[in-house]
C-alpha cells in the first residue's frame, strides 16, 4: 500500500478522487456539540479542557486581544486533532503540507501585524529597534529587526510541518526496519518495536505540543501588538 | 458549539470584551469604538457580555437554518451503548447468540482476520507496526487513566448539580425563613397585652415616684422654716439670759462698796486663823 516513503504525504484520494478537504474537515466532527448543561463524560472533559486552555492562553491579554479567542481556541483544537488523528495508521494528516500551515500562518500574522500598525503605530515600529543600541549600529539593527519579522509567518508554518513531517517519517522508517528484521531477527524486532513504542509516545506529546506552540506564538505576536 | 463554550467561558474568564468578534478577528475591519475602559464595574461588565453575545448571535443567525424544537425533546441517555473490547457493540453480540452461541462472533472475527491476510486484502507493512504499537500504547493509557479521567468528569458535573441544588435549596430556605418570620410576627401580635400592661406600670410608678418625691420636698421645705423660728426663738432667750446676767453682776459688782470689802477681808482672815488653830490643835493631840 505504501510503496515509497511518499505515499503517506501524498494528496488522499477516493475513487480518484481528491479527498482532502473532508480530511480536513473531519475533525470538526469530533468536537462537543451538545447544549445540555450537564453532559456525559466525554464532553465534560472535552469542555473542561477547552475552559482549561483558554484561561491559560487569553488572560495575559487586553480586552482588544481577548477579540482573538474564538479563533485562538479552534486554531489549537483544530491543530491538536489533527496532528493526533495522524498517528493513526494509513491516515492522512493535513498539517504535513507546507500549503496548509501557510495559508494557517500567513493570514494570523499579518492579521496582527496589521492590527498593530493600525492601532499602535508608533510602538509597532518602535520594536523594530532594541533599547540600548549604540548609534552606528542602528541602521543595520532596524534592518535586522524588520527581517525576523518577516520571517515570523515562515518560521510558523516550516516548524509545524518540518515537526510533524519529520515525526511522521521516522515512524515510518522504524516500521519498515521492524518489518525487514520480523523475518531475520526476532529479538531485534521487539528491541525495534519498543522503540517505535517510545517515538509513538513522543509522537503524541509532539502533536499536542506543536499545536500549543504554534497558537501561543500567534498569540505572543497579538499581545505584542495590541 | 466551539463558539458557545469560548464566548461563556471568555466571559467568565475575561471580564471586559471590546468588541468580540462576528466570525473572527475582525476588530480591524469592524471596529466600532465601544470604548470600555478596563476598570468598570462587573454589572457593566455583565451587560456588556450579554450585549455582545446578542450581537453574535445576531450576526451569526443565517447559519443557524434549523427548525426549532417546538416539543421538549427527549433527554440524553446517562451512558453510552455496552460495547465489546471497545469496538463492536454488544448487540452483535446477542445478535448472533441464537444462532452460533458464545462463540459464533469470535469465529466470525477471526475467520475474517485470518481470510484478509491470507488473501494479501489487508498486506503487513510498515504501517502494521505503527499500528500495533499505537494501539498498546492507547489500551495502556486508557486502562491506567481511564478510570481517574471519568471520575475527574463526574466530579466536575456533581459540582454542577451541586451548585443548582445549592441555588435551589437556598431559594427555598429562604422562603422558609421569610414563612417563619411572618408567622412569629403574626404570634407577636397577640401578645402585644404583655407590653402595654408593662408600659402602663411603669408610668404608675414614675408617676408615684415623682409625687413622693415632691411631698419630701415639700416637708424639707416646711421643716427649715419651722427651724428657722425655733432657732430665732432660741436665740431671742440666750440673747435675753445673757443680757440678764450681765446686769445683775453688774449691779452686784456696784453695789459692793470699800467698807465692806474691808470688813469681809478682815472676817475671812479671823476666819483663817481660827481654821489653823483648829487644825493644829489635833496634830498636838
Amino acid at each position: 500500500m505504501n510503496e515509497n516513503l511518499f505515499t503517506p504525504f501524498s494528496t488522499p484520494t477516493i475513487l480518484n478522487q481528491p479527498a482532502t478537504i473532508p480530511i480536513i474537515l473531519f475533525p470538526a466532527m469530533l468536537v462537543l456539540t451538545s447544549k445540555h448543561p450537564i453532559n456525559n463524560r466525554l464532553a465534560t472533559t472535552q469542555q473542561n479542557l477547552t475552559q482549561l486552555i483558554l484561561k491559560q492562553m487569553m488572560t495575559t491579554h487586553n480586552a482588544k486581544g481577548q477579540t482573538w479567542s474564538l479563533m485562538l481556541m479552534s486554531l489549537i483544537t483544530f491543530i491538536a486533532m489533527t496532528n493526533l488523528l495522524g498517528l493513526l495508521p494509513y491516515s492522512f494528516t493535513p498539517t504535513t503540507q507546507l500549503s496548509m500551515n501557510l495559508a494557517m500562518a500567513i493570514p494570523l500574522w499579518t492579521g496582527t501585524v496589521m492590527v498593530g500598525l493600525r492601532f499602535k503605530t508608533k510602538n509597532f515600529l518602535a520594536h523594530l529597534l532594541p533599547q540600548g543600541t549604540p548609534t552606528p549600529l542602528i541602521p543595520m539593527l532596524v534592518v535586522i529587526e524588520t527581517i525576523s519579522l518577516l520571517i515570523q509567518p515562515v518560521a510558523l508554518a516550516v516548524r509545524l510541518t518540518a515537526n510533524i513531517t519529520a515525526g511522521h517519517l521516522l515512524m515510518h522508517l522504524i516500521g519498515n526496519a521492524a518489518l525487514a528484521l520480523s523475518t531475520t531477527n526476532l529479538s531485534l524486532t521487539l528491541l525495534t518495536s519498543t522503540l517505535l513504542a517510545l517515538l509513538t509516545v513522543l509522537e503524541i506529546a509532539v502533536a499536542l505540543i506543536q499545536a500549543y506552540v504554534f497558537t501561543l506564538l500567534v498569540s505572543l505576536y497579538l499581545h505584542n501588538n495590541t | 458549539m466551539l463558539s458557545r463554550v469560548v464566548l461563556s467561558a471568555a466571559a467568565t474568564a475575561a471580564p471586559s470584551l471590546k468588541n468580540a468578534a462576528f466570525l473572527g478577528p475582525g476588530s480591524f475591519f469592524n471596529h466600532t469604538g465601544l470604548g470600555v475602559p478596563l476598570k468598570t464595574t462587573k454589572r457593566i461588565r455583565a451587560s456588556i457580555c450579554t450585549i455582545i453575545t446578542c450581537r453574535v448571535l445576531q450576526a451569526t443567525r443565517t447559519f443557524r437554518t434549523g427548525q426549532p424544537h417546538l416539543a421538549p425533546i427527549p433527554p440524553l441517555p446517562e451512558y453510552g451503548g455496552k460495547v465489546r473490547y471497545g469496538l463492536i457493540p454488544e448487540e452483535f453480540f446477542q445478535f448472533l447468540y441464537p444462532k452460533t452461541g458464545v462463540t459464533g462472533p469470535y469465529v466470525l472475527g477471526t475467520g475474517l482476520i485470518l481470510y484478509a491476510l491470507s488473501k494479501e486484502i489487508y498486506v503487513i507493512t510498515a504501517e502494521t507496526f505503527t499500528a500495533m504499537t499505537l494501539i498498546g500504547i492507547m489500551v495502556y493509557g486508557i486502562k491506567k487513566y481511564g478510570p481517574s479521567v471519568a471520575a475527574y468528569a463526574d466530579k466536575i458535573n456533581e459540582q454542577k448539580l451541586a451548585q443548582l441544588e445549592e441555588a435551589k435549596q437556598s431559594s427555598i430556605q429562604q422562603m422558609q425563613n421569610a414563612i417563619d418570620m411572618e408567622k412569629s410576627q403574626q404570634a407577636l401580635t397577640q401578645k402585644r397585652h404583655y407590653l402595654f400592661d408593662v408600659q402602663r406600670n411603669n408610668i404608675a410608678m414614675a408617676l408615684e415616684v415623682t409625687y413622693r418625691e415632691r411631698l419630701y420636698r415639700v416637708y424639707k421645705e416646711v421643716k427649715s422654716r419651722l427651724d428657722y423660728h425655733i432657732a430665732v426663738q432660741n436665740m431671742t432667750r440666750r440673747k435675753e439670759q445673757e443680757h440678764m446676767i450681765n446686769w445683775v453682776e453688774k449691779h452686784v459688782v456696784q453695789s459692793i462698796s470699800a467698807e465692806q470689802e474691808k470688813e469681809t477681808v478682815a472676817k475671812c482672815i479671823a476666819d483663817l486663823k481660827l481654821l489653823a488653830k483648829k487644825a493644829q490643835a489635833p496634830l498636838v493631840m
